[in-house]
């Protein structure tokens, strides 16, 4: 899928663009501060209708404006679409084809991108909350019925978390309303366990032979899903749903004296093992780097494989990050199959170089010069 | 320059409302100066007529002129099934429908920890009582919201009711009647499709 043309009104410091985008590979050059990464960032929240750099809507609008509207041509298998999304301070509306859709859930999906920024390539090294992140995100543009899920569960979860705190201070004390919200939390936990487990086994399958290519055939990329659950019980929804439920059942003083959900995918992790090891641990710099960008470009072919199509990516001042050969690795991934958005300073690269006729687009001050 | 007390007390009680702001309080307040005062004192008189004439019913908890409510003190109802709702509103709903000829009980809510509404604050001890007098009732048909919250709600009232040897159900949830496939949203088919029934 490709993004044909886009409108913004009042986003960052866009007050009025319009553009049209080449099907390859698009270069957004500029000096610091013009407005590059702004552009992608309107690209990402056209796509999930929520910025990767801040909760606040108020933020993404410009100064001394109420609304900030995208507007997108998205280019399908199945024809055209026009995605629309305007942002108030305290709410948004999205519109496909001029029909606004009252759950965000049916919005998004419509337009899939993926995007790489220099943070991922601290994907296994950083703080667990990055690789859940990196799993809702990305798994729930996949699939709608993941992002169902663990929009349930997270709402559950505060029902529930509010309810333990309620019962350590003695403020509550009916146990068989807690059985009943650990019963309704298990039900969606295993669902996105579940979820998470398969998908990330058919991403292992993708990422393996990018990170062979890359490592030179000499090591092996593996995903291990972390949870307080043993492996033997991760194989069905139902055994998950049975642990979990045990869990709660055994730890339930624990947790009241906690007023705290202790087990959950929002305490899982994610695991890259290289050739059997942990690599956050036993890796170099240079092995975590390789295991993060294997792992993104994965993320491309399994998005053609669960949607049918290629998302959009953005590459944002990524290449400044990687050496050469990693650079070449990425582009010829990407080059002449995956409509693709770049920001740099400057064409000088070496890289510039292998990009067969990018469309250039200078940014200065909120505006593109032609 | 304020607003004359009566006028400036008027904006604030309409912004009471769900709905309303301060500036279309402000116009309804001003519309209603112009009102003739017949107008505005049949108006007030059936504001506080919600207060005065009308209590819950002491059996179900719907709304009522007289308890108990037409509803409870009606003896041409099937006294066997009693649907459970969250609002008394859902009661004027389900009549309408026209083909249930059972009794209601309201529960005022659902539970919900972050609003502050656990088991005890909800009508729900008036129903166990309820069950445990009037032998006849043999189900009881949960009728909450489609919402996490009236699932467990509703998961809630079935693992106390069970036990005392009452059938429990609950309302399907799937298509709308006559609504094309092609308009559903993704997670209703799925319901739909995990509901279906043999023909």
């Amino acid at each position: 899928m490709q993004v044909t043309d886009l409108k913004l009104q009042n986003f960052r410091n866009y007050q009025k663009l319009q553009a049209h985008f080449s099907s390859g590979i698009n270069v957004l050059i500029g000096a610091n501060a013009q407005g590059k990464t702004n552009l992608l960032e309107a690209l990402y929240v056209l796509a999930l209708t929520r910025s990767h750099r801040t909760n606040n809507n108020r933020e993404l609008i410009s100064w001394e404006a109420a609304t900030a509207d995208l507007c997108g041509v998205v280019q399908r298998n199945a024809g055209t679409i026009q995605l629309e999304l305007s942002l108030r301070p305290k709410n948004k509306r999205a519109k496909l084809n001029h029909i606004e859709q009252a759950k965000l859930s049916s919005y998004i999906g419509a337009l899939n991108v993926i995007l790489f920024a220099p943070e991922d390539l601290k994907l296994v090294k950083g703080a667990p909350q990055q690789r859940r992140r990196f799993m809702d995100i990305e798994f729930g543009q996949m699939s709608n019925r993941y992002l169902y899920n663990v929009t349930q569960y997270r709402h559950i979860l505060k029902q529930r978390n509010n309810y333990l705190r309620q019962l350590h201070f003695h403020q509550a004390h009916d146990l068989v309303y807690l059985a009943v919200l650990s019963d309704q939390l298990a039900a969606y936990a295993a669902e996105v366990i579940y979820q998470r487990v398969q998908l990330l086994q058919k991403l292992q399958h993708w990422s393996q032979s990018i990170h062979q290519e890359i490592s030179h055939q000499k090591e092996i990329l593996k995903f291990s899903y972390v949870t307080a659950l043993p492996k033997d019980k991760l194989t069905s929804v139902e055994s998950i749903y049975q642990g979990l439920r045990a869990q709660f059942e055994a730890n339930r003083d624990k947790e009241i004296r906690q007023g705290a959900t202790l087990f959950g995918p929002h305490r899982d992790d994610l695991r890259f093992l290289v050739n059997g090891k942990d690599v956050a641990v036993y890796g170099s710099q240079g092995q975590q780097r390789t295991a993060a960008l294997a792992t993104k470009l994965a993320e491309i072919d399994l998005m053609k494989e669960e949607t049918g199509e290629y998302p959009v990516l953005l590459l944002d001042d990524v290449l400044s990050e990687l050496d050469c050969e990693r650079q070449t690795h990425l582009l010829t991934a990407i080059q002449d199959k995956v409509q693709t958005f770049l920001t740099t300073t400057s064409m000088s690269d070496i890289t510039m170089k292998l990009i067969h006729s990018p469309a250039v687009f200078r940014i200065q001050a909120g505006k593109i010069l032609e | 320059m304020q607003y004359p007390e009566p006028v400036a007390k008027l904006i604030d009680s309409y912004m009471h409302l769900p709905g309303i702001g301060e500036k279309t309080a402000t116009r309804l307040a001003f519309f209603t100066v112009d009102m003739d005062a017949d107008v505005v004192k049949n108006f007030s008189q059936a504001l506080l007529d919600t207060k005065d004439k009308l209590t819950f019913c002491s059996i179900c908890g719907n709304l009522t002129e007289h308890d108990p409510c037409a509803i409870c003190s009606d003896p041409t109802r099937d006294q066997s099934q009693v649907v459970v709702v969250e609002q008394a509103k859902d009661v004027m709903t389900m009549e309408k429908m026209k083909d249930y000829h059972g009794l209601y009980h309201v529960l005022h809510g659902v539970m919900s920890p972050i609003e502050g509404r656990g088991p005890e604050e909800l009508n729900i001890s008036s129903l166990i009582q309820r069950l445990q007098k009037n032998e006849a009732i043999k189900e009881v048909i949960i009728a909450t919201n489609a919402t996490p919250e009236g699932d467990a709600t509703a998961m809630y009232l079935a693992r106390l009711l069970k036990p005392a040897g009452l059938r429990v159900t609950r309302l399907a949830r799937g298509l709308s009647v006559g609504s094309d496939i092609e308009y559903a949203d993704e997670m209703t088919l799925y319901k739909a499709v995990e509901g279906r029934t043999e023909m």
